[in-house]
This record gives structure tokens, C-alpha cells and sequence, in this order.
């Protein structure tokens, strides 16, 4: 997983649980690697654009560093986008994310 | 390098691969099955659950076929293929696509009567059963909905076996063909990915393959063989077959059953460790109304669809289920292998018949659950409008569009297609790739196009009717 994917996955992850966190890291790690290999250079190479793209606006003061709900906003915002690969992207990270959350959690958790 | 050698080879292990090697071990051949996937023990893990599909699907999840929209797919990886990720429901092919295929494509003993004799032998083999006593909650609301509206509808059947109490068993390839075609001499390798087809002219000789061994240690392996079958799947057979340098009528013709869903609230709480076996069949074939799993994170995926926050109605998951609306697609689509890359491209064109099939699909199905006493529809479209009385639902003839709507499917076929007209088939009638004298193909790749229902029954036929013709003829 990119550093910047490992981002986007710590950002949307709502759970505060250290142990659910790093078992959702770990499936959407797997499933990205076990992607057809055509997808997931597509998704690497948007991955490294769009982190470029963010650490820009970091050093503009655009957004603060740091900020995961600033970052999960863009990813809302790419869902919605109007350039096919970019909503496929957001939807891709939003989808795994949140099935391992929520199949990941304790009974009565998350 | 390691070498075997065997009569037949069989590539793959789901409902076309495990019947096959099953028929032609009984008749004393010698057969060797090789599966891409592990072998996972039948009650090892939870149906449906995240360690399942990490265990025994493909890319531990949906995969992609490129296209406007993209559409999701998933297929199984492991011995018994997809059988052992399926609902298991099961659905002879009606009678009328098979008379209008084998005037299409020229196809050879495929008459009805002819598949209703193999679909006989299937079902006395397999256990084809429909769900003992009362229907749970989720595919009641089903049954409800259709019979307020005056809709057609149908409770399944499925490849399960039912004990006393109630209790069901799916009959996976993994818990009978398999077992028996072992029991019968065969061979089963799991873990093991054929690279490509070994070709002399116009025979094929045998197969190199990357065996997997339990430690991680990667073996090559070379299985010479007499007979090869192949049985990977509508995606799978025909890239294996492209990698061996076969192309003609191959890989292209692709289709499926797009799928549009809802994640419909209810003011009870409904099931979630099964799919609803009632179908609507009103709008058949071209529209085909069901349900899908709906675990918590199934639901959690179908409520945020929309887009819109879905805090408070996930907090009420258990009273969630989630349905689905599928169509028989005019579009198509192509599978092709990429050099020095392990999987191949998969695209598919939707066309604008399909896109206003679809929408009329959830209109439908959002008449349907409304009337069994949803509360609350929340569509797989993107903006879409969360419905919660009938003079809404015409909102969403606009919204969905290409660029909106979240479309998957678990059917695919048609990537081989079988018959006499050769310019429209990769094989001939019987599955016998044109221009190889002893390679068939022998799984959802022939059926000639989406059949509009569940296709593991038309699978099931296919394999077993073919085998005869093999053994008949050699």
C-alpha cells in the first residue's frame, strides 16, 4: 500500500479502536495488491497524483496537515467528481473501508 | 520441473470443471483437476463473511470490468470455484432461450427436452431443493410486496440438502462432485495456475502451470495430457485459452446480468445470514427482481450509495436488507489477455437499453418493497433520492445514469459461445474449441448469452451433456 493510500485508509476509518484500524489497514493492503494488475497500477498512479495534489495543498496552507476530516471531505468531494477515474477511486477506498469496518468490528462495536 | 501426465486434464473446479471430472472419472478415466485457488474445508469459515471472501474469491473481492459505467464483479477462487460463494440458487434454463439459441447459433442437441434430461440427472445428483417451512423476514417482504402488487413471483429452489429440522447445507462442488469424482480415481491439485496451453499442431499436449506448495515455494509443473477441458470461468477460460495463442471467436461476446440495488428499512428487524430465495418473475426475462446478502457491511455499502449520510440508518442495520434488480444486458463486452500480465482486461458496453432497463428495474423494485412495508429505499445511485412513499420513485428515472448509478454483477458468460455458426463461435456444440481436436471448454463461457436467470443450473446441464458426447465419441 502507497503511503498516501495508507492515508486515505487512516482517514476514513471512523473507529478509534488502535487493533480494528490496523486490521482494516491490513485487509484494504491485501485487496490492493491483490487487485488485477492493470487496476491497481491505475489506482498507484492516481494514488501518487492525488498525494502530490494534497501534500500541494498542505504547503499552501489549503488544508492542515495532519487533518484526516479534511482529507476524508476530498475524498467525498472526488466521489462526486465528474472525472470517471476519480469517483471509481473514492469509491473504491470509501467501499473497501467501510466493509471492513463494519465487518471487522466486535458484535456491538463500530 | 516437475511433470505429470494424465488422459484428461481439467482446468478449474467449479460447476463446470467438478461435473466434469466427475462424469469422466465414473467412465475410468484418468483425470487430473488443477485449481487455481486453495482448498478451503467446507464448514471452515462463515458464508458470506470478509474471511471468506479473502479466502476464496478472486483479488479477496469485486474486481472490474472497464467500461461506462464500470461494472463490479466478483467470481470464486478456490476448489469449487464459485459454488462455494454463490446463494446457490438454482434455475433450469427456460425453454425458449434454448429453442432461440440453437436456431442462433446452430447448436446441436439442445433441444429442451434434451437439457430438461440433463437438468433431471443434475438434480437427482445434486440435492435441488426449495426452503422447507415459512420463508424468513427478508424474502417474505418479497413474497408480500409482489402478491399486493399482483406480481408473478417465485420461491427458488436451491442446490441445498435440508435435514429434519430445517436446517440447510449447500451442496458446493467442494461437499459432492468433487469428493466424488476423487473417490472415482481422479486427481485434484489445488494452488496451482496454468500458465498456458502446450500446442502440436492443431492438439493440445498439455499444460505448463506454477504450482503453489503450502510453505510458499513456487514449483513449475508440465501435465502432458491426452484430452483438456477447460473450466474456468466465463472470464478465466478465455484468457487461458488466449495465452496458449487461441483467438478465434474467443474472449469477446462477454456478458452478464447487470445489477442495481436498494437498501430498504423496515420498521421490523429482517435476516441477514442468507439470501431471500423469492424472486419476482414478473418482469421476466428482461427484468428479474430479488435479494442479495445483506450483512452489516453489506448494508453499510448499499446505504452510502447514495451519498447522503447514512449514520442513523446504519445504527438500524437490523432492520435493513438489501435487494436487488437485475436485467438480461443487450450490451457486451470482451475479455482479453495482456502479455507478461497474470489477469486479463475486462470491459463491457452498457447500452441505453440496458441503462433504461435498469431504471425501470429499481423503479420496479422500489414499487415492490414499498408495498411490503419499507420505510425508508435507499438506492445504489449516486444523489439519488431516498425514497419513502410511491410519488417518489418516478425521481429516479433521471438519476439513473452512467455516471450515478453503482452497477455489479455476480453472472457472467458467454465468452466462448458454442455452436455450428462459426462465425459467431469460439467452439463447436458440444464445447470442442474450432480448430483443436482435443481441447473443449466446458463451463459458463458457452452458454450463447446472459440467460436471464441464475446460470448454474444451465452450467450444470451444459457440462454433463457435453461429457457424454466425449465419452460417447472417444
Amino acid at each position: 500500500m502507497l503511503w498516501f493510500e495508507r492515508e486515505v485508509v487512516g482517514a476514513l476509518t471512523e473507529s478509534p479502536d488502535q487493533p480494528l484500524r490496523s486490521s482494516v489497514e491490513a485487509f484494504v493492503d491485501g485487496y490492493l495488491r491483490d487487485m488485477p494488475e492493470h487496476l491497481r497500477a491505475g489506482v498507484a498512479g492516481e494514488s501518487v497524483l492525488l498525494g502530490t495534489y494534497v501534500a500541494a495543498l498542505r504547503r499552501t496552507g489549503r488544508i492542515p496537515a495532519g487533518d484526516a476530516a479534511a482529507l476524508t471531505t476530498l475524498v467525498d468531494k472526488w466521489e462526486t467528481s465528474r472525472i470517471g477515474v476519480l469517483r471509481s477511486y473514492a469509491k473504491v477506498m470509501k467501499s473497501m473501508v467501510l466493509l471492513a469496518e463494519n465487518e471487522l468490528a466486535p458484535a456491538g462495536g463500530a | 520441473m516437475a511433470d505429470l501426465a494424465t488422459d484428461v486434464l481439467v482446468v478449474g473446479s467449479g460447476a463446470g470443471g467438478a461435473i466434469t471430472a466427475a462424469a469422466l472419472a465414473r467412465a475410468g478415466r484418468t483425470v487430473t483437476v488443477v485449481e487455481e485457488g486453495p482448498w478451503v474445508p467446507a464448514d471452515a469459515m462463515e458464508p458470506f463473511s470478509l474471511e471468506e471472501m479473502v479466502a476464496k474469491y478472486r483479488h479477496r473481492g469485486p474486481a472490474g470490468a472497464l467500461g461506462n459505467p464500470a461494472i463490479a464483479y466478483v467470481e470464486g477462487r478456490c476448489v469449487g470455484g464459485s459454488t462455494e460463494i454463490n446463494s446457490g440458487l438454482y434455475h433450469r434454463l427456460p425453454e425458449y432461450l434454448a429453442a432461440e439459441w440453437r436456431s442462433t447459433y446452430a447448436i446441436e442437441e439442445f433441444s429442451p427436452e434434451a437439457l430438461g434430461g440433463y437438468a433431471d440427472r443434475v438434480e437427482a445428483e445434486l440435492s435441488v431443493a426449495p426452503l422447507p417451512g415459512a420463508p424468513p423476514p427478508s424474502s417474505a417482504a418479497l413474497e408480500r410486496g409482489a402478491t399486493k402488487l399482483g406480481w408473478r413471483n417465485v420461491d427458488f429452489a436451491r442446490v441445498f440438502s435440508y435435514d429434519a429440522q430445517g436446517r440447510g447445507t449447500k451442496q458446493t462442488m467442494s461437499r459432492t462432485m468433487i469428493p466424488r469424482a476423487v473417490a472415482s480415481g481422479a486427481t485434484v491439485i489445488p494452488e496451482c495456475r496454468v500458465v498456458r496451453l502446450l500446442r502440436r499442431g492443431d492438439r493440445i499436449v498439455g499444460a505448463r502451470c506454477r504450482r503453489t506448495h503450502p510453505g510458499g515455494g513456487v514449483e513449475r509443473l508440465t501435465i502432458k495430457a491426452e484430452h483438456v477441458f477447460v473450466c474456468g470461468g466465463a472470464i478465466h477460460s478465455p484468457a487461458l485459452l488466449q495465452r496458449s495463442g487461441i483467438w478465434r471467436n474467443i474472449g469477446n461476446g462477454l456478458k452478464m446480468h447487470p445489477t442495481i440495488k436498494i437498501a430498504a428499512r423496515f420498521p421490523h428487524p429482517v435476516d441477514h445470514g442468507d439470501v431471500p430465495t423469492h424472486r419476482i418473475t414478473e418482469f421476466s426475462p428482461f427484468v428479474a427482481i430479488g435479494g442479495s446478502i445483506s450483512r452489516k457491511g453489506d448494508v453499510a455499502l448499499a446505504l452510502a450509495d447514495t451519498g447522503a449520510p447514512f449514520a442513523d440508518a446504519l445504527a438500524d442495520w437490523e432492520n435493513i436488507s438489501v435487494y436487488y434488480a437485475a436485467i438480461r444486458s443487450d450490451g457486451s463486452g470482451r475479455v482479453a489477455a495482456l502479455r507478461g500480465v497474470r489477469s486479463p482486461l475486462v470491459t463491457y458496453s452498457l447500452s441505453e437499453g440496458d441503462m433504461s432497463r435498469l431504471a425501470r428495474g429499481l423503479v420496479h423494485l422500489g414499487e415492490l418493497l414499498l408495498a411490503a412495508g419499507a420505510t425508508e429505499l435507499h438506492p445504489s445511485v449516486a444523489g439519488g433520492t431516498i425514497v419513502r412513499r410511491p410519488e417518489e420513485l418516478g425521481s429516479w428515472w433521471d438519476q439513473v445514469t452512467r455516471a450515478r448509478a453503482t452497477i455489479m454483477t455476480v453472472h457472467l458468460t458467454s465468452s466462448v459461445r458454442m455452436g455450428e455458426n462459426r462465425a459467431r463461435t469460439g467452439a463447436d456444440s458440444f464445447g470442442r474449441v474450432w480448430g483443436y481436436s482435443n481441447l473443449r471448454v466446458n463451463d459458463a463461457s458457452l452458454i450463447p448469452d446472459a440467460p436471464g436467470v441464475n446460470p448454474q443450473a444451465a452450467i450444470m446441464a451444459l457440462a454433463t451433456r457435453n461429457c457424454d458426447h466425449f465419452l460417447a465419441g472417444s
